[in-house]
């Protein structure tokens, strides 16, 4: 089946003149707003440079950039709480994603709603998320000190975002609301995958409940566990707007995260070479990262 | 039959139960929003205003240019979702039909960028922007959310053209369309839904961000958007949770509607290029 044209789609080696056509303008659009600037931040990353501008000259290559880094305990203390806060909010992400899913994926009257309504938060933009709890967690007449004195956790109503601890917490409490219907609908997603053969069979086995989920459903959704377990960590470890409106990163930078201090290295104080230096630190981590908790080529991230 | 009666209470409960827990901050904002501000410190809290105030969202948009905000961040969302489709559509075919030198390498670079800090691509996009004297104006915004959103565009448009039989632009060939023709007048109707997903996703994407608006337009007032100007409203001295509350629930709610449409398509925005 030969058009005029010499193209034939259903032949398996297709090159041709449109294919490269269709990619111009994206390669031209990638190339000028994502790998040019790309480019630029390494190359700022090895200069002494205060606030960026194109069109001065370079100025000289030097590694000082890198080298503060390393010995400079802000660095080291934001690494340190990157890491806690990916570890933290991933789990939480993670144990309340996968039990929201196991319960809405039972089969009831008005299912496709409690779906619709368990993954809510995913809408809210990050923005917004930080207005309700910074709110809820207000030190003179919000919700949650009221709460947690009713309850008993706490005698006198805390001032949150004064205490490292305290503002912490709030962070990791806003992140996981807003993070865990990510893993809502990607674990329903994955359990929808699973054949009902499965169950009818160890059903027949007489295997129980937990038997059930900790044979079948656990390992079948193995694959999908793994990729989301990574954007999840992914989106912690790079997120900005949630801790820079929340808290700013104090105090005393317990919330400074590493893409706090890039931020406030750049815009705050103008380094713009040394913000830059701490970036491509971020995304090489990142990548790695990726790569080893995948184990496999970075065309399955 | 007793049991599973039983079974079916329990499983109701719990799942009112969850979700009422879940979605109770969403709820809050809502209380805080139509209280009236006095009742908004007193405590214990009230969980129902004896007099909604309906008003204040009519209030909070005469006395706060709202509009304005919203209407900035629409003219951002939509320049930067049309510029992305744009190229993502092409892309996003041309990487589904056919086998071009360096394409594969092109489609992977595509989906490590989603991996790119923001924090990152800020600083060499303001000395970029500063250079072309762009910062302030919406233009900025507009190229700097194509970054977010032509990574997800792509491969969720490469993944949906992948659904489409071959036959169909085969068919349209042997009826005399060029490769382009059939690709115009056949393949793209046939995806309407799968291109309207992924732009409102684009949509989604550029509408949540803050990072990017807070570099570039925080010194010009009248190209803030929406999220920029909810947490100038949350940086006044005295916090007016009731006017901000507000504010925010107009802000979500374009948002939150597009979440209705797309909550079957979600799966595929999320994952786009996750699968093979």
């Amino acid at each position: 089946m030969k058009s005029g044209f010499g193209l034939d789609l259903a032949r398996p080696s297709r090159r041709h003149w449109l294919g490269y056509l269709l990619l111009a303008p994206a390669v031209l659009l990638i190339g000028l707003i994502i790998i040019y600037p790309l480019i630029v931040s390494v190359d700022i990353s090895f200069q002494n440079v205060n606030i960026a501008r194109l069109d001065q000259p370079r100025r000289p290559f030097t590694t000082a950039n890198y080298e503060r880094l390393f010995s400079s305990p802000d660095f080291w203390n934001a690494s340190w709480i990157t890491l806690k806060l990916v570890v933290i909010v991933s789990l939480f992400c993670f144990l309340l994603g996968l039990g929201t899913a196991l319960l809405v994926n039972n089969k009831f009257k008005g299912q496709a709603f409690a779906r619709l309504l368990v993954a809510l938060p995913w809408a809210v933009p990050e923005v917004i998320a930080v207005v309700i709890f910074a709110w809820m967690f207000d030190s003179s007449f919000g919700l949650m000190n009221w709460v947690f004195i009713k309850l008993g956790f706490i005698d006198t109503t805390v001032n949150w975002f004064s205490s490292p601890v305290a503002a912490f917490a709030v962070v990791c409490v806003t992140m996981i609301w807003k993070g865990y219907p990510f893993v809502s609908i990607m674990m329903l997603a994955g359990l929808q995958s699973i054949p009902d053969d499965f169950y009818n069979a160890a059903r027949v086995d007489g295997a129980n409940a937990w038997q059930r989920l900790v044979n079948i459903t656990i390992p079948s959704l193995m694959p999908v566990l793994g990729v989301t377990l990574i954007l999840v960590m992914l989106w912690v470890f790079r997120d900005f707007s949630i801790i820079y409106v929340m808290t700013g990163g104090g105090p005393l930078k317990a919330t400074q995260t590493l893409s706090i201090m890039t931020y406030e290295q750049a815009f705050g104080f103008f380094k713009m070479g040394y913000a830059s230096a701490i970036g491509v630190v971020t995304l090489i981590v990142c990548v790695i990262a990726s790569r080893l908790m995948i184990g496999r080529a970075p065309d399955n991230i | 039959m007793k049991r599973s009666t039983l079974h079916q209470t329990t499983l109701y409960a719990a799942v009112f139960l969850v979700c009422a827990f879940l979605i109770f901050p969403i709820y809050w904002l809502f209380i805080t929003a139509i209280s009236p501000p006095d009742q908004l410190r007193v405590l214990p809290p009230r969980f129902w205003p004896e007099i909604p105030r309906w008003e204040v969202f009519g209030q909070v948009i005469r006395e706060r240019p709202i509009l304005l905000w919203l209407g900035n961040s629409a003219l951002a969302a939509i320049g930067s979702v049309i510029l992305s489709m744009t190229v993502s559509v092409l892309a996003g075919y041309s990487l589904s039909r056919f086998r071009v030198r360096g394409g594969q390498s092109l489609g992977l670079f595509i989906l490590t960028a989603k991996m790119l800090p923001a924090t990152l691509l800020v600083i060499p996009l303001f000395g970029i922007f500063r250079t072309m004297d762009l910062i302030g104006s919406l233009w900025s915004i507009i190229l700097a959310h194509a970054t977010l959103i032509i990574p997800f565009t792509t491969w969720m448009l490469k993944g949906y053209f992948d659904t489409i039989p071959r036959e169909l632009e085969q068919a349209a060939m042997v009826d005399g369309c060029s490769p382009l023709g059939a690709m115009v007048r056949v393949i793209l109707p046939v995806s309407a839904p799968g291109l309207a997903a992924t732009a409102l996703y684009g949509f989604v994407l550029s509408w949540s961000d803050y990072a990017y608006a807070r570099t570039f337009l925080t010194n010009a007032q009248t190209n803030w958007t929406a999220n920029l100007g909810i947490t100038t409203m949350k940086g006044e001295y005295i916090s007016n949770w009731g006017d901000i509350s507000a504010a925010s629930i107009l802000i979500a709610l374009p948002v939150l509607i597009i979440y209705l449409f797309l909550e079957r398509y979600l799966v595929g925005g999320l994952t786009a290029g996750a699968e093979k």
